[in-house]
């Protein structure tokens, strides 16, 4: 027996591989769109693993340091450091701003991480190029994703900074390249404001004759410099010995030092539940409605083609074809235009994801499920074109 | 008991119940014995359609019996369950039109047919094959049904009817479309199929180039037939 | 000729559906799982590494004399403003106590009060150890009674006392008139070395407080840095140590200097090591007090040891170690690391030799089971 389905689709094989090509495409983009969600996903994962932290401490009922502001005195690791089952504590600052450079402005989400050695909790784990930071002012380590090459110079307020390493995807939570510079230095960047600004408090301040007192010269600029100085950071990240029971540590810090924390799960719960909760969402209703979409084409496409062979349809069950043949040629052209459809659709999304501005993550499992689900919506939308075939009557292919 | 190739015995059909009934048929008798060519004339709406349709086991009578050979297929009800594999089997179909599948190649149009009863793919081609020789269109035989000539497609449309050498054939105004001198080798060719191969073959035409060929006629007009003797002219 | 368009058409076909099935092919081997990791990697050099601190200070002066009145009084007179430069001794300016004229007067009336006093006191004792000495001639011979001469001698007794007192008042009213005109003298503010004025407090007629700073003095060529070093390598700073010094204003042009002092007291809050670093030179024009300065301060010498870069160190199940290549498979080897310089490259005490290759960087993270493909780099670099 002759596939007559394979002869129809060799016959019309440019027809068949251009449809197929734009079906391709629409999955293509369904692909991408579960790339996105996987990405986003992805990215707050990679934030956490990024930190390479066992605890989170942050101030006291914040969701912080991502979803919420927290402000913590900077020297609470030292108090942190010293409960049992902790191996290392470091302070960590996070600021979301604009950093300017030759090129322009790039929005970057500013890390301060204060330098333990190689290997501190929240440094880069993995460079792509250059070196980690080893001066404790003015270097940079910078994800790729930002534009910025090694070499380059780059001001956070008011300092500049070299870069001197890149990494790569080390992204904030809402896909914002992550830069890694001093903890002193982010200190002073997230907290300092503009001249202008200090100009006035410090004027202001002047005025004020309790702090301004000629007996007491060293009165005021022992003022101004406690205002004009940050001690605060917005977390503390801790990483635990061996044998410490996370969660028992975790308790202990609670009820002693008054702090929040939160483990790896919680803070997984916090960025995937609460920050990219509604995003999420948004993708999967995008989702759902390509699905839909696309099965309705897949079923027009079909059915379109379907309808044009109607006659030979009912001439072949007027000569004896049985029902099944015909079926069995219907759904094996939706299974074909489906293959070629995520074959295009596949390599159209491996092609273009590098190019969105955020990450796209294509799973092998996404794939599979995928391929699943466009042969499965293929031989749905099928039986549309099934139905009307089989409703054909072979008497019409006899005229009068 | 001569052996009937196809025979039918009060046999009617009716369309809609009620005061809306339309009696297409009203107890036709028709009978053709192996090798006969007859020819079914009748005006438009005259059922004659409906007729080729009954005999072909397409649409289902209402009442009477039908005989292919020597098995009752129709007897008020159909007594075989499988009306498609008969219709492969035993009728073969001519249309007025080619109706080639457009994307077969020749060979594989004609071949299709012995293929869908389960024979292997060789041996089906092999004797479309010797079938196209016969009807000398073999040079045809690889080309798409588009670049063939009305003609050629014609006598591969026969040849795809015969290929599974059904006891009859019914054939429905086969040469409407073309010209005297075709028309005349279809006739012939019709002939020396149904002499060569014991077939019975039911022409349906008003076609006046052919009926003078047929020996016998049957006329058929508001659901009743009756039978002429043809005028029988030589065609070869 | 219905074949050369079969025959093409097939070609065609099969044309398709060969760069369809390489397209996919190469998508798959090439994100999914099955990708190979890029890898760049690097030799472990035996090497001595020239450690370095690095650290931000402020520039200062060496010592700020602050010029104060000792009196309340009135700014009378300023001779001097921001930017001038004086000599030592030189008049800075004048401070007119208010009534301090007047108080010299009256001290001084009060002293020549004091001086007719005593003289009344030397007449009186005069006379009356005249009459002491007569009335005690008289005595023995029943002239006068002895009542009289006692009283006589008595009265001698006081004007010998009073004579004394007179005297002492004068002495004290003079001792304070001495003090009230060392006090006019001192109005005057002087500079106590030579050098720069840079900064004035107040202006003529402003009233000053007593020990109110009214000018800050600095030498110009006594300039230094203080600058604070990260706590966690200043361990091995020393005095004398050579040091970069990049002023904010002159960024281009480094400047050279040393170790100058160590500071005791280091910062608890902020943990950091203070030290003063000295100009070799003093830069011209001089940089302004206060003006930022990154300094970097060249330790000596290391011992020759297995070094790396930073980049490829990585941390496995809370150990610090690298990813060796052994066969086209990565190997995580522990290490312990020793000091580290400014350029990134750190010693390695243990677990690595001269020679071995290491992963500086890597496309995705590392397991054992990777499968890697070595590249020459994974960014282009400019």
């Amino acid at each position: 027996m002759i596939s007559l389905a394979g002869r129809d689709i060799l016959h019309a094989w440019g027809k068949f591989v251009f449809t197929g090509i734009g079906l391709g495409l629409l999955i293509g983009v369904t692909l991408t769109m579960a790339g996105v969600y996987r990405g986003m996903v992805d990215d707050a994962q990679v934030l956490l693993d990024n930190s390479a932290a066992d605890l989170w401490i942050v101030q006291k009922d914040t969701l912080g340091p991502y979803a919420e502001p927290s402000n913590l005195p900077d020297d609470t690791w030292r108090a942190v450091a010293n409960m049992p089952g902790v191996a290392n504590a470091a302070n960590v600052t996070y600021l979301t701003m604009q950093v300017v450079h030759d090129g322009g402005d790039t929005r970057a989400l500013v890390t301060g991480i204060a330098n333990t050695g190689p290997g501190s909790a929240g440094w880069p784990l993995r460079l792509l190029a250059g070196r980690q930071v080893s001066k404790n002012h003015y270097e940079a380590v910078a994800d790729i994703a930002s534009g910025f090459k090694l070499g380059d110079r780059v001001h956070i307020r008011r300092n500049s900074y070299l870069i001197v390493g890149l990494t790569q995807r080390m992204v904030s939570s809402s896909g914002d390249p992550m830069i890694f510079i001093p903890l002193l230095d982010a200190q002073q960047a997230q907290f300092l404001k503009s001249n202008d600004a200090i100009a006035q408090n410090r004027r202001r301040i002047q005025r004020n004759p309790v702090f301004n007192n000629p007996r007491n010269p060293e009165v005021l600029p022992a003022v101004l410099e406690l205002q004009e100085s940050n001690t605060q950071v917005n977390a503390v990240l801790v990483q635990l010995k061996a044998q410490a029971e996370p969660a028992q540590v975790a308790e202990d810090i609670r009820r002693w030092l008054r702090l929040q924390v939160y483990d790896r799960e919680q803070m997984e719960g916090i960025l995937v539940g609460k920050l990219i909760a509604t995003s999420a969402r948004q993708i999967l209703m995008f989702l759902v409605i390509l699905a839909v979409v696309s099965a309705a084409i897949v079923a027009f496409i079909i059915y379109t083609l379907t309808m044009g062979k109607i006659r030979e349809i009912a001439v072949l069950k007027l000569i004896g074809t049985h029902n099944k043949t015909i079926v069995a040629m219907i759904i094996q052209q939706a299974l074909a235009l489906g293959v070629i459809g995520f074959i295009v659709g596949k390599i159209a999304a491996t092609v273009w994801a590098p190019f969105f501005p955020k990450y796209v993550l294509l799973t092998t499992q996404d794939t599979i499920s995928g391929l699943i689900a466009v042969l499965s919506m293929c031989v749905l939308a099928s039986f549309v074109a099934i139905y009307a075939a089989l409703r054909v009557n072979p008497a019409d292919a006899v005229g009068g | 008991m001569q052996a009937y190739g196809i025979k039918i015995s009060g046999l009617s059909k009716s369309f809609g119940s009620g005061d809306t009934a339309v009696h297409a048929l009203k107890q036709v008798n028709m009978q053709v014995a192996p090798g006969e060519v007859v020819g079914l004339i009748g005006p438009s709406g005259s059922g004659k359609s409906t007729l080729l349709k009954c005999l072909g086991a397409i649409i289902e009578p209402s009442a009477g019996q039908m005989y292919l050979g020597e098995q009752l297929i129709y007897d008020n009800a159909w007594k075989i369950s499988d009306l498609r594999a008969l219709r492969r089997d035993k009728i073969g179909f001519v249309f007025q039109a080619p109706y080639l599948i457009p994307f077969l190649t020749t060979l594989d149009n004609v071949a299709l047919l012995p293929m869908l009863a389960g024979v292997s793919n060789k041996e089906a081609r092999q004797r479309a094959l010797e079938l196209l020789t016969v009807l000398q269109v073999e040079h045809r035989a690889q080309a798409l049904p588009s670049r063939l000539s009305g003609g050629e497609q014609q006598r591969i449309a026969i040849a795809r009817g015969l290929i599974n050498r059904p006891p009859v054939i019914l054939a429905d105004e086969p040469t409407a479309a073309l010209d005297s001198v075709r028309a005349l080798t279809v006739i012939r060719m019709l002939n020396e199929i149904a002499r060569d191969y014991q077939t019975a073959v039911i022409v349906v035409t008003h076609d006046d180039k052919i009926i003078p060929t047929f020996r016998r006629l049957y006329h058929i007009r508001d659901g009743i037939t009756y039978e002429e003797q043809g005028q029988a002219r030589d065609i070869s | 000729m219905s074949d050369f368009f079969k025959q093409k058409k097939l070609l065609t076909v099969f044309a398709t559906i060969a760069l369809l099935a390489t397209a996919f092919i190469w998508v798959l081997l090439s994100s999914g799982p099955l990708a190979k990791i890029k890898i760049v990697v690097t030799e472990v050099q035996e090497r001595q590494l020239e450690p370095a601190l690095f650290g931000i200070g402020t520039v200062e002066a060496r010592h700020t004399y602050r010029i104060a009145s000792n009196t309340l009084g009135r700014a009378a007179t300023l001779n001097v403003d921001v930017g001038a430069s004086v000599e030592a001794g030189e008049i800075l300016g004048m401070i007119d106590v208010v009534d301090l004229d007047e108080k010299i007067n009256a001290q001084a009336a009060l002293v020549d009060s004091n001086k007719a006093r005593l003289s009344e006191a030397q007449a009186r004792l005069d006379y009356t150890s005249k009459q002491a000495a007569r009335y005690r001639k008289l005595l023995p011979s029943r002239s006068v009674s002895e009542e009289i001469d006692a009283a006589k001698q008595h009265e001698w007794t006081l004007a010998r006392n009073q004579a004394r007192s007179a005297n002492s008042e004068l002495l004290r009213a003079q001792a304070e008139l001495l003090a009230l005109h060392a006090l006019r003298n001192d109005s005057y503010l002087r500079a106590p070395v030579s050098g720069l004025i840079i900064a004035r407090h107040i202006d003529p007629g402003a009233t000053v407080l007593a020990g109110q700073t009214l000018f800050e003095l600095i030498d110009p060529e006594q300039l230094w840095i203080d600058v604070r070093f990260d706590q966690a390598g200043s361990k091995h700073l020393a005095q004398q140590q050579p040091a970069q010094i990049i002023l904010r204003s002159q960024e281009l042009q480094p400047h050279t200097g040393h170790v100058a002092r160590l500071e005791w007291l280091a910062d608890a809050v902020t943990e950091e090591r203070r030290a003063k670093v000295l100009f070799t030179q003093q830069p011209q024009p001089a940089p302004s007090i206060g003006e930022l300065a990154e300094v970097t301060v060249q330790l000596p010498l290391l011992a020759s040891t297995p070094v790396i870069n930073n980049a490829a160190i990585m941390r496995q199940n809370s150990q610090l170690g690298v990813w060796l290549i052994d066969q086209q498979q990565p190997v995580f080897q522990p290490i312990t690391l020793g000091r580290s310089d400014l350029k990134g490259n750190v010693q390695v005490l243990s677990g690595l030799s001269a020679g071995q290759q290491v992963v500086l960087y890597s496309s995705k993270a590392l397991t054992a089971n990777s499968r890697v493909q070595q590249v020459e780099q994974l960014v282009d670099t400019p």
